[in-house]
C-alpha cells in the first residue's frame, strides 16, 4: 500500500510546527510516530496537503518536580514510557497500560502524545473505500451510519490504552497554541463527539503530561480486554486507583475509568464514591463493579455487543480493583 | 519544500547508500521497490502484521510506516543484514531445526524482533518473549514453533559464552 503524496516539514522545535501549523491552516496534519495517521492516510480516509513530523523534536527525559509531579514529554515514545524507572516508581498505573499498547514495534514508534491524539475507530470506517460507491457515513462526512443500521449519529470508539489510565490519575495536560500555553485537566481534550473526538484547535500541539505521584499506600491496575491479547484494540479497558488511609483499610479516593467503550474515556463516579470512605471488602468491589457496569454508557464495536461488553466491564472493573487492592503499598516498598 | 524528491543517505547493514526519495516514500518501499532489498516482506501495509519490520539503531520498527527521509543517521539493519546461507544466526538455524519456518513470508520480521529482543536481554522469560513477538502474525506454524526456536536459540547463546 502506498500513501498518497504529501508536503513534508520537519521542524526541530515546538515553537516552528506550531508556526507552521497557522502557516498551513486546515490543510497539515501532526505526525508524530505515524502509526494511526498513515494507515488512515494509506487507506484513503484522509488526504492531508502536508505533513509536519514531529520526529526532530528532541525529547525531555520524564522529570518530577520536587511537590510530587511528574511531569512527561508527550513526544516520549511508548516504549520509554514502558522502560522509565521514573515512571513505573511514581505512575505504575501508566507503565502499565503503555505496556499494553498494540505491539512492541509501535511501542518503539508511537509516542504518548500521539496515544491520546488518535482518532476514534469503527469497523466500517477504519478500512479501504475505494471500492465503494455508497454513500459517505458521518465520520467521512456524510449522514448515516453503516454500523449500527438507523443509528443517528457516529458510534466510532476511541481506543487508547494510555487515556484511561491518565484519567484515573488525573492527569493535566499542557497544551501550546498559537495563544500560548494552558494546562487543563485530560477530561477536557475530549469533545464526547465521535466523528471529532479531541478538541485541540488547528495550531494546538499536546506537549507535555502532568500526574502527581502514587504515595505509599495506593493500589493501582490496568486490566485490558482483547480477544488476542495482544496487537489489538481493546473491547474494554479499565484503569483502576485504590487510595487508602493510613492502616490500608480503608479507602481515601478511588478512581476507576474505562476506556475503548465510546467517543472518549469515562469516569465512572457512581462507583468511585462507593468505594469512598468505605473499608475494602470482596463484596464491596463488587458491588463497585456493578455500579459501573450500571452507570457507563456502552457503545458496542467491533463485533461485541452492548450487553456483552457490558457484562465485560463488570468482570474486569472487578478484576481491576482486585489488583489494585492486592498492590496496595508495593510502591513504598520499592 | 514541497513534493519533490530529495536526496538523503542511508545507511543499511553497515553500508552507506545515497538516493533520491519522495517524501511520501516509506522506508519499506525505498528498500524494495529503489534498493531491491526483498527480505523485507510487505503483509499489511497498515502497521497490524510486522513481516516489515527492520531494526533501526536496534529498535525494531515497522518499515511500511516510517517514511525514508526521517530515517537518515540511523543505522537501518534488515534481514540481508543477519546471517547469510553459509553462515546463518543461531535464530535462523534453531527456526529451520524447530520447522518454524513454513511459507517463510513472516520469518524475516520474526528473526529481527528476536535479535533485537536478544541484545537488549540475552535471557527473557517466556512471557517476554512472546509481547515481544505479539506484533508478528503467522499464518502457517502456529507460533508455538517460533517460541521454540528463541527458547533454543537462548540456550545455544548461554552455551557458548559459558
Amino acid at each position: 500500500m502506498h500513501l498518497p503524496r504529501f508536503e513534508y516539514f520537519q521542524p526541530s522545535t515546538v515553537e516552528d510546527a506550531i508556526h507552521l501549523l497557522e502557516i498551513q491552516k486546515s490543510g497539515a496534519r501532526l505526525a508524530a510516530g505515524g502509526t494511526d495517521l498513515y494507515p488512515r492516510m494509506k487507506y484513503g480516509l484522509t488526504r492531508p496537503e502536508s505533513i509536519i513530523s514531529l520526529r526532530d523534536i528532541p525529547v525531555t527525559p520524564p522529570t518530577l518536580s520536587q511537590d510530587g509531579i511528574l511531569n512527561l514529554d508527550a513526544f516520549m515514545p511508548i516504549k520509554e514510557v514502558v522502560n522509565s524507572r521514573v515512571i513505573l516508581d511514581n505512575a505504575p498505573l501508566l507503565s502499565e497500560a503503555a505496556g499494553r499498547v498494540a505491539s512492541e514495534e509501535i511501542r518503539y514508534m508511537a509516542t504518548l502524545g500521539g496515544n491520546l491524539c488518535q482518532e476514534s475507530r469503527c469497523l466500517y470506517y477504519n478500512q479501504g473505500h475505494n471500492f465503494q460507491f455508497i454513500e459517505p457515513c458521518f465520520k467521512r462526512g456524510g449522514d448515516l451510519c453503516y454500523f449500527v443500521p438507523k443509528g443517528k449519529k457516529c458510534l466510532a470508539v476511541y481506543m487508547s490504552d494510555t487515556a484511561p489510565a491518565l484519567m484515573c490519575l488525573n492527569a493535566k495536560v499542557n497544551i501550546l497554541g498559537s495563544g500560548g500555553e494552558k494546562q487543563i485537566p485530560i477530561e477536557d481534550i475530549y469533545s464526547g463527539d465521535a466523528k471529532h473526538p479531541l478538541e485541540l484547535g488547528p495550531t494546538e500541539i499536546l506537549s507535555q503530561i502532568n500526574i502527581a505521584k502514587l504515595t505509599g499506600s495506593a493500589g493501582w491496575a490496568y486490566k485490558k480486554f482483547s480477544l488476542r491479547g495482544g496487537v489489538e484494540f481493546a473491547g474494554v479497558g479499565v484503569a483502576t486507583v485504590l487510595q487508602m488511609g493510613d492502616g490500608k483499610k480503608v479507602c481515601e479516593q478511588a478512581g476507576i475509568t474505562v476506556g475503548a467503550i465510546a467517543a472518549s474515556p469515562l469516569r465512572a463516579s457512581n462507583a468511585e464514591s462507593l468505594l469512598k470512605g468505605k473499608e475494602i471488602t470482596d463484596s464491596l468491589l463488587k458491588e463497585a463493579a456493578k455500579a459501573a457496569a450500571e452507570e457507563i454508557k456502552v457503545v458496542p464495536h467491533h463485533g461485541y455487543s452492548t450487553p456483552y461488553l457490558q457484562e465485560i466491564l463488570r468482570v474486569q472493573t472487578h478484576r481491576a480493583l482486585g489488583t489494585a487492592y492486592e498492590r496496595v503499598g508495593v510502591v513504598s516498598q520499592k | 519544500m514541497d513534493h519533490r524528491k530529495r536526496v538523503i543517505e542511508l545507511s543499511i547493514n553497515d553500508e552507506p547508500y545515497v538516493l533520491a526519495v519522495e517524501p511520501q516514500q516509506t522506508l519499506l518501499e525505498v528498500l524494495r521497490d529503489s534498493l531491491s532489498l526483498t527480505g523485507t516482506k510487505e503483509g499489511c501495509g497498515t502497521g497490524e502484521c510486522g513481516s516489515c519490520t527492520v531494526l533501526l539503531d536496534g529498535k525494531p520498527v515497522l518499515s511500511c510506516l516510517m517514511l525514508a527521509v526521517e530515517c537518515v543517521n540511523l543505522d537501518i539493519t534488515t534481514i540481508e543484514g543477519v546471517g547469510s546461507i553459509e553462515r546463518m544466526a543461531p535464530i535462523q538455524e534453531a527456526l529451520l531445526e524447530k520447522g518454524g519456518v513454513q511459507c517463510g513470508f513472516c520469518t524475516p520480521g520474526m528473526v529481527l524482533a528476536t535479535t533485537a529482543m536478544l541484545n537488549r536481554n540475552p535471557k527473557p522469560s517466556e512471557g517476554e518473549i512472546k509481547r515481544s513477538l505479539e506484533g508478528h502474525l503467522c499464518r502457517c506454524t502456529g507460533y508455538n514453533k517460533v517460541i521454540e526456536a528463541v527458547e533454543a536459540t537462548i540456550e545455544k547463546i548461554s552455551d557458548t559464552h559459558e
